[in-house]
């Protein structure tokens, strides 16, 4: 049995038929091939599966495809422009906020949404927010450098 | 030097940023099947049937593996000792422990697939302590076990027989019952720790399959393709030319991959079904398929007054779980550093590797020497809180120094022990005599700990590099060196470009492939930089030496009086003499075409007897320092790491913010183990494993003041000085926070990892007791 859905992935419109007990991180990697999100834990608690769902952090182990029926979904290949990297993608650079690269896309993914709903968090802010995504190389310092470096510019333009 | 020593930005930060890095979970292939296993539910049992004719007919399965498939081959397979085989033949030791597996089409169908596989047990008597395993009359969980014949410190090890003790490990200096008589005051104590996840957060992954021609191809996360190379083809009697490992980005591997792990399985299933198997762990599974070494640790010592160390006696009991995998070589390269960096005049050094029916374990960062750091560094503080003398002093009274002599028989080189402890000593105020009263009477639960380590790294050991120069400047390293989050394609970038006057943006560095990349021994024991660096800079070396040949030719120049630099070769003090790469290539072939190759083989030598524990333990040793603050509730017993500072011996930092962030990772990771990480068990079955129950640190345990240092002391053999530091910083983490904690408590001491809140108010609760 599969079910039919309409989603729009990364500003591109998507109809595709599911099955019905397959998650969304499974329909993103083994359908669309939208490989950047990885599972690490199956249970929701790791963060390295994180996308954004109407703009908000998903773990995608744990949402079923279904479910994105008539969502906006972002994934970290959604971000960058052509051969301009995202702003939280340049910070990430720049603070070198990475090392095995495993859990990054889920981190990134995960600071955009911080960043979106809160353009200046503070510390307690960040390491709370971001409490849910896991990096056993610990590289926490340098990510929290990277969105400290965001939210100096965003606090600046204000 | 003007490229060594740079925070280079590393090669990877695009692909990994843009979630494009490929890691072996994102490999598909045409025909490509799944793998799902079936394990055992039983911690030691008699396999009485395994019928999987119910499962063979499901449709959608392609093949499914059982002990009867392996009669044509052999079923065995290790790194030290060949005791784990594909799948269970007679009997399964752990639960978790593989019985049969199946390729099918789809997931969902290998899952149900493995429920109509019949399997009948006759459990036998499961033992789960080391202690009770090592009683005479025990259960034994194996007989002898072939040998591995691939691995260069094959006779290094002292094998026992009929026992659940697997090896040992020994070695000793002086008359340490002499040593004890002369001692004013001996202390005697047991530590333990616990077993710990890895929690690299990519699970293992594979994918094999078979050419035509019979050539195995196997893309596989993994530390060490030229291990897994070696095993597969012993494994299927073949030539190693025919079995190809082709590894790309490892999502972290802490240890954990350094063995084969999936690779049998996966390529005897892919062998089997006639179709490309891919096998990706899940989080539950990976914990049952590695971890580290739990042990308990006797420690005897004896002091002088005056804070001398005088006699040493340690026993260490590692837990290796149900398969050897690396732990004879764990044990060894514990044993070999339990005394400590001290100088001590009298020691007797023993570790045992012990089976037991848990999950198998293998190295883990820090590979056997956390374990008896914790219960040496934690006496330490013992010492000299009896003795009144201030930590710190009498750590520095004691360390050891350039030249010495060390109990394996090495003489130290490059030992920047005392700078690594003084400056993260300084680094967290550390102020003598203070930091000895009590905390409790200032009104707060503070205290401060510092810690040392020394660790060895696997000696002899094998590196060989490929450096071919283009005709337009650009350089290509092949190497077989795993990128697995520290940085060393960056590293090694560096390297080949110092060497050869080219930025290292023109320099790139492969991936693992062995039938394209040379050998190496393994991306473990924080040796890259030192070996495969050596051998980088060797093999391009040879290119610039050729450049300089022609250039002398051409620019008629003594080649003493060249240089290269930005591109150019050029002549010392009169820059406007000079050829660019391509100019000297035209000059060479005719025409700015061709290659110049540089390869160089480099070995490590050493390797210590198995009787005397002595030899030339190691090609360099590590050594670092931690310090820590931490305040601890007395009414909840948690404990908030207020500043924590590691310092390194790096002996040159190639890359100085990779050599950092190693420290830091270390510290995160082992911070974790000091206070609450811990696998559980009841009677062998595994009862927190997923991240749900046990979970690593996260960005909220991360200490707000947090710091890495690096002393460098540059070792003569290795590239520009350089040691290595991927672990390093990890050893002392555990014993510096203990430190703390007992430094906070009046000299309370917890001797059990993890260092839980239950742990420290029944501790407080038992010392009111007494005072009662």
């Amino acid at each position: 049995m599969k079910i039919e859905l309409r989603t729009v992935i990364n500003g591109r419109e998507v109809e595709a038929s599911v099955k019905p007990n397959q998650t969304l991180l499974e329909w993103l990697r083994d359908d669309l091939r939208l490989r950047g999100s990885r599972e690490g834990c199956g249970v929701g608690v790791c963060g390295s599966c994180t996308v954004l769902v109407d703009g908000r952090p998903v773990s995608s182990c744990l949402m079923l495809a279904t479910n994105a029926d008539g969502k906006e979904i972002q994934t970290i290949e959604g971000l960058a422009k052509g051969d301009e990297l995202d702003a939280v993608q340049q910070a990430f650079l720049d603070q070198q906020a990475f090392q095995c690269g495993y859990c990054t896309s889920g981190m990134i993914m995960a600071a955009k949404a911080l960043l979106s709903s809160n353009p200046t968090p503070s510390e307690d802010e960040v390491r709370d927010y971001l409490s849910g995504n896991i990096c056993r190389c610990g590289t926490y310092q340098e990510v929290m450098a990277a969105i400290r470096t965001l939210a100096e510019k965003n606090l600046a333009n204000r | 030097m003007s490229i060594l020593g740079q925070n280079f930005s590393r090669v990877d930060g695009p692909a990994k940023l843009r979630g494009s890095a490929q890691f072996t979970g994102d490999i598909e292939m045409p025909g490509m099947v799944y793998a799902k296993v079936l394990r055992s539910a039983y911690p030691h049992a008699r396999l009485t049937r395994v019928n999987a004719e119910k499962a063979q007919k499901l449709p959608g399965v392609v093949a499914v593996l059982t002990r009867d498939d392996l009669k044509k081959m052999n079923a065995y397979f290790g790194p030290v000792v060949k005791d784990q085989p594909v799948v269970a033949l007679d009997r399964v030791r752990y639960v978790g422990d593989i019985i049969a597996a199946v390729a099918a089409e789809e997931k969902d169908i290998a899952e149900e697939a493995l429920e109509l596989i019949e399997v009948d047990y006759e459990p036998l008597p499961a033992i789960f302590d080391p202690a009770e395993a090592m009683k005479p009359g025990a259960p034994i969980l194996h007989g002898e076990s072939a040998r591995s014949e691939t691995r260069l410190d094959r006779d290094q090890f002292h094998f026992e027989k009929n026992s659940n003790v697997l090896s040992v490990y020994h070695a000793s200096q002086g008359d340490v019952a002499l040593g004890f008589r002369e001692a004013d005051e001996i202390f005697e104590d047991v530590y333990s720790s616990q077993k710990i996840q890895h929690g690299h957060i990519e699970p293992h992954a594979a994918l094999a399959y078979w050419e035509p021609s019979g050539k195995l191809v196997i893309h596989t996360s993994t530390q060490n393709p030229s291990s897994i190379r070696a095993q597969l083809a012993e494994l299927f009697n073949l030539p190693q030319s025919k079995v190809r490992v082709i590894v790309p980005f490892v999502g972290g591997g802490y240890g954990a991959k350094v063995h084969p792990r999936l690779e049998p399985l996966t390529a005897t299933l892919a062998r089997k079904a006639h179709r490309p198997v891919q096998w990706v762990l899940t989080r539950e599974e990976v914990f049952l398929t590695a971890h580290c070494h739990a042990s308990v640790v006797k420690i005897k010592t004896g002091v002088k007054r005056d804070g001398t160390i005088v006699a040493r006696h340690v026993e260490g009991v590692y837990d290796t779980g149900a398969y050897a995998l690396t732990g004879p070589s764990t044990i060894k390269n514990g044993g070999e550093v339990s005394g400590g960096p001290y100088r001590i005049a009298h020691q007797d050094l023993t570790t045992y590797c012990v089976y037991t029916n848990t999950p198998p374990t293998g190295p883990y960062r820090g590979f056997g020497v956390p374990q008896v750091c914790w219960a040496y560094e934690s006496q330490m503080d013992d010492i000299a809180r009896r003795l009144g003398i201030d930590p710190l002093e009498l750590r520095l009274k004691n360390l050891v120094e350039e030249g010495d002599r060390f109990v394996t028989g090495d003489e130290l080189v490059s030992v920047g022990i005392s700078d690594c402890l003084k400056r993260a000593a300084e680094a967290v105020g550390w102020q003598s005599k203070q930091e000895q009263q009590d905390r409790e009477l200032r009104g707060k639960m503070r205290g401060k700990g510092l810690a040392v380590m020394i660790k060895t790294t696997m000696t002899p050991s094998n590196s060989s590099a490929l450096v071919r120069l283009n005709a337009d400047g650009s350089a290509v390293l092949l190497t077989s060196s795993v990128e697995l989050g520290q940085g060393t394609q960056t590293s090694l970038a560096q390297i080949v470009a110092e060497e050869l006057g080219i930025v290292p943006e023109r320099v790139s560095v492969t991936f693992p492939d062995t039938d394209v990349t040379p050998f190496d021994q393994s991306t473990s024991s924080s040796r890259t930089i030192f070996t495969m660096g050596s051998a980088a800079r060797q093999a391009a070396g040879q290119i610039k030496q050729q450049l300089m040949e022609i250039g002398a030719h051409v620019l008629e120049a003594n080649i003493e009086d060249l240089e290269l630099r930005e591109g150019n070769l050029q002549v010392k003090g009169a820059p406007e003499k000079r050829r660019t790469i391509s100019q000297l290539f035209q000059a060479h072939y005719g025409a700015a075409v061709g290659s110049m190759a540089g390869s160089y083989d480099n070995q490590t030598r050493g390797g210590i007897d198995p009787k005397t524990g002595k030899g030339k333990a190691s090609a360099f040793f590590f050594l670092s320092a931690c310090a820590a603050e931490v305040e601890v509730d007395s009414e909840t017993g948690k404990v908030k790491i207020e500043r924590i500072v590691s310092a390194v011996d790096a002996g040159k930092a190639v890359n100085p913010r990779q050599c950092h962030m190693q420290n830091e990772g270390s510290m995160i990771m082992s911070l974790g183990s000091a206070l609450f990480e811990e696998m559980v068990f009841d009677n062998g079955q595994p009862i927190n494993a997923t991240f749900l129950e046990y979970m690593p640190p996260s960005m909220e345990d991360h200490p707000r003041q947090f710091g890495s240092v690096l002393v460098e002391t540059p070792h003569p053999e290795g590239p520009y000085g350089a040691k290595g530091v991927g672990e390093a910083a990890l050893g002392p983490v555990e014993p510096a926070i203990g430190n703390a904690i007992a430094n906070a408590l009046s000299g309370l001491r917890i001797k059990d990892l993890p260092i839980r809140p239950d742990r420290i108010l029944k501790a407080v609760q038992s010392t009111k007791e007494e005072s009662q």
